[in-house]
């Protein structure tokens, strides 16, 4: 069943799918990262009708073939240095999986895109799926991928100060993160009063409670 | 002031006001879990509502990608900490699925039933915080002592109320301690008063039923569009259930109906918790009738931890033993995507291993975070009053969604 879907992608993107394969039951088509967003649209609103966006997923593959097991391995997931040295680390090294799915038709497929590490952008699918727009600040926040075209592409689980992105695999998983200054007093949301609220511009819309707001400068 | 009298109309000309932001949380009795909401208010009408989350996370993806295997089975504990098994089934169907194994058929009914008595736990304490949150404080207090007769039995099961951990690869840790079932028996009437109780409380309250009716409406296209699984996806009247569209274990031997809303607001989800509850409880008596007796666990020692026995009596045991704690199992490398019905929607498990002991990730698919996520297109327009009953009635629970 879900191999007539595959099918249906090739017929109508020839270039833009690469390969497919399954596994364990899973389908999966690798598909170019250009024409993600026109493969998407084509699934949501032609005949698959996958009207369901479950899950995007992001894979680091940099350890993929050194990350040992048993051992030492266990007290930490650090990759050791030497491991980086002796093995180029794999490219392309991040995968992405559109994990979508078919209320209707009760089938789904997983898109892969493949990006390289020195070129970490893809389209955005927020304008196919409104569900898109939390998993990609997710993935943005988590792997620093780079959605172009999303309306908030803002860290999402993490605060903004926040330095790095803590699933790539080179994050190391001890890591300490800088303190963050407090904040001043008048940068506070504090409901009703003077400030950005109150001019007009919802507060919400700005970015809250982070900006140094020199407080004389209120209306 | 005289000509304001005389002119009708005066009375109704829009007043002149500014907006305001109010701070929701993230320590607020009411967003269960922490999580904040930055809502823009127009007098009592909210314009714009940004949720922000991010202060429950703990780093579920990065903790299980220096454990093994099942070292991983805890941290899915405290994903949806309100019905742990369902966690805890999805996470070791994704391994199982990886290896290309299934679990014994007495273990099949066995999570079964684990997994229908958390529902029922997580329902009643959805349906009980609505209660509590609108001033129904009797109806919480049923609730939690329907959910304390279930969690006894859980705790006396699994050794641990909440944090169960009961899975394993191939099987699940402990079977039905004696006595068990004739207790579940005796306690589930009880549970079904309880339920019936609160029925007959709320769902024809004038004032919960005013609080509720036509408050957070979304039909079924754009839940979907938003991501909606589970209760209120169903609410909506779209027919997807995990269980009956793709059944896993021994849903496709239940005899259970999928109960469906039609106009997709806050009464539809509550009421449908409560359907589902009646559902939950038909399955247990099924279970209770058709399990049959047998092994509790795989006899695959490449998997499966060997019995104790055979531990200290054999050197194969030894080794088996031995291998299992100090590197894990090996699970053949492979990418799965693994989705079962969890109390609030679809809980999925994208799982990748390179062919060693520890998972090269795992990362979830908590229901609450997509749903989460369109909050602010529910409580739009309403008043701030409103935010309350519909942000209980999405159930959004911290720990699956902020991970």
């Amino acid at each position: 069943m879900a191999q007539a879907l595959v099918d249906l992608l090739r017929d109508n993107f020839k270039e833009a799918v690469l390969s497919s394969h399954s596994h364990r039951g899973d389908e999966v088509a690798v598909v170019r990262r250009e024409s993600v967003q026109e493969i998407c649209r084509f699934l949501k609103d032609g005949e698959a009708r996958m009207q369901l966006l479950r899950y995007i997923a992001c894979v680091d593959l940099l350890t993929y073939d050194t990350e040992m097991t048993g051992g030492g391995a266990l007290a930490s997931n650090e990759v050791p240095a030497y491991d980086l040295a002796k093995k180029a680390p794999r490219e392309p090294r991040f995968q992405l999986g559109y994990n979508v799915y078919s209320v209707v038709r009760k089938q789904s497929v997983r898109l892969r895109v493949e990006l390289r590490s020195d070129d970490v952008k893809v389209p955005t699918v927020t304008s196919v799926w409104r569900t898109a727009d939390w998993w990609e600040r997710y993935l943005f926040d988590m792997f620093g991928i780079d959605f172009i075209g999303h309306p908030n592409l803002k860290r999402i689980l993490m605060y903004p100060e926040f330095q790095g992105h803590p699933l790539r695999k080179d994050y190391p998983t001890r890591k300490r993160q800088p303190l963050v200054a407090e904040l001043e007093f008048p940068d506070l949301i504090r409901g009703p009063g003077p400030g950005p609220g109150g001019a007009g511009v919802p507060m919400s819309q700005t970015h809250v409670g982070r900006k140094n707001v020199d407080p004389t400068t209120y209306d | 002031m005289t000509e304001h009298h005389d002119d009708p109309l005066a009375l109704e000309a829009d007043l002149p006001s500014s907006l305001m932001t109010v701070n929701l949380g993230p320590s607020h009795p009411a967003m269960h879990g922490t999580v904040r909401l930055v809502v823009t208010l127009d007098g009592e009408t909210i314009v714009d509502a940004v949720p922000e989350i991010g202060f429950l996370h703990r780093g579920f993806t990065k903790s299980s990608e220096a454990s093994t295997w099942h070292q991983v089975l805890p941290y899915t504990d405290r994903l949806n900490y309100v019905s742990p098994i369902l966690n805890n089934v999805g996470y070791i169907m994704g391994v199982e699925k990886l290896i290309g194994i299934e679990c014994t058929e007495r273990a099949k009914y066995l999570r079964v039933l684990g997994g229908e008595i958390s529902r029922i736990c997580d329902h009643l304490t959805c349906i009980s915080a609505i209660g509590l949150e609108l001033g129904a404080f009797t109806v919480f207090l049923y609730g939690v002592e329907a959910r304390e007769l279930l969690w006894d039995r859980i705790a006396e099961w699994t050794g641990a109320r909440v944090t169960t951990s009961w899975t394993r690869v191939g099987g699940v840790a402990t079977d039905l301690p004696p006595g068990f079932v004739e207790r579940l028996r005796e306690c589930l009437p009880r549970v079904m008063e309880l339920t019936h109780e609160i029925d007959v409380l709320l769902s024809r309250n004038r004032i919960f039923y005013d609080r509720t009716r036509g408050i957070g409406v979304i039909d079924g296209d754009e839940a979907l569009d938003w991501g909606f699984t589970g209760p209120c996806l169903r609410a909506c009247g779209v027919n997807y259930d995990v269980r009956k569209a793709h059944p896993y274990l021994v849903y496709d031997r239940m005899d259970f109906e999928v109960p469906l809303g039609e106009r997709g607001d806050t009464y539809d989800r509550y009421i449908l918790r409560l359907r589902e509850i009646e559902q939950s409880h038909r399955m247990i008596l099924q279970v209770l009738d058709q399990i049959p007796p047998g092994p509790i666990i795989i006899d695959d020692w490449r998997y499966a931890l060997p019995p104790k026995k055979d531990v200290f009596g054999s050197i194969e045991g030894v080794m088996a033993h031995f291998k299992l704690i100090m590197e894990g199992m090996m699970v053949p490398a492979g990418e799965v995507y693994v989705y079962t019905e969890g109390a609030n929607g679809e809980l999925g498990f994208h799982i990748v291993s390179n062919g060693t002991g520890k998972p090269y990730t795992v990362q979830v698919r908590g229901p609450g975070f997509p749903i989460l996520s369109a909050l602010p297109r529910l409580i739009k327009g309403h008043a701030v009053a409103d935010i309350i009953p519909i942000f209980d009635s999405i159930n959004m629970i911290g720990g699956e969604v902020e991970q």
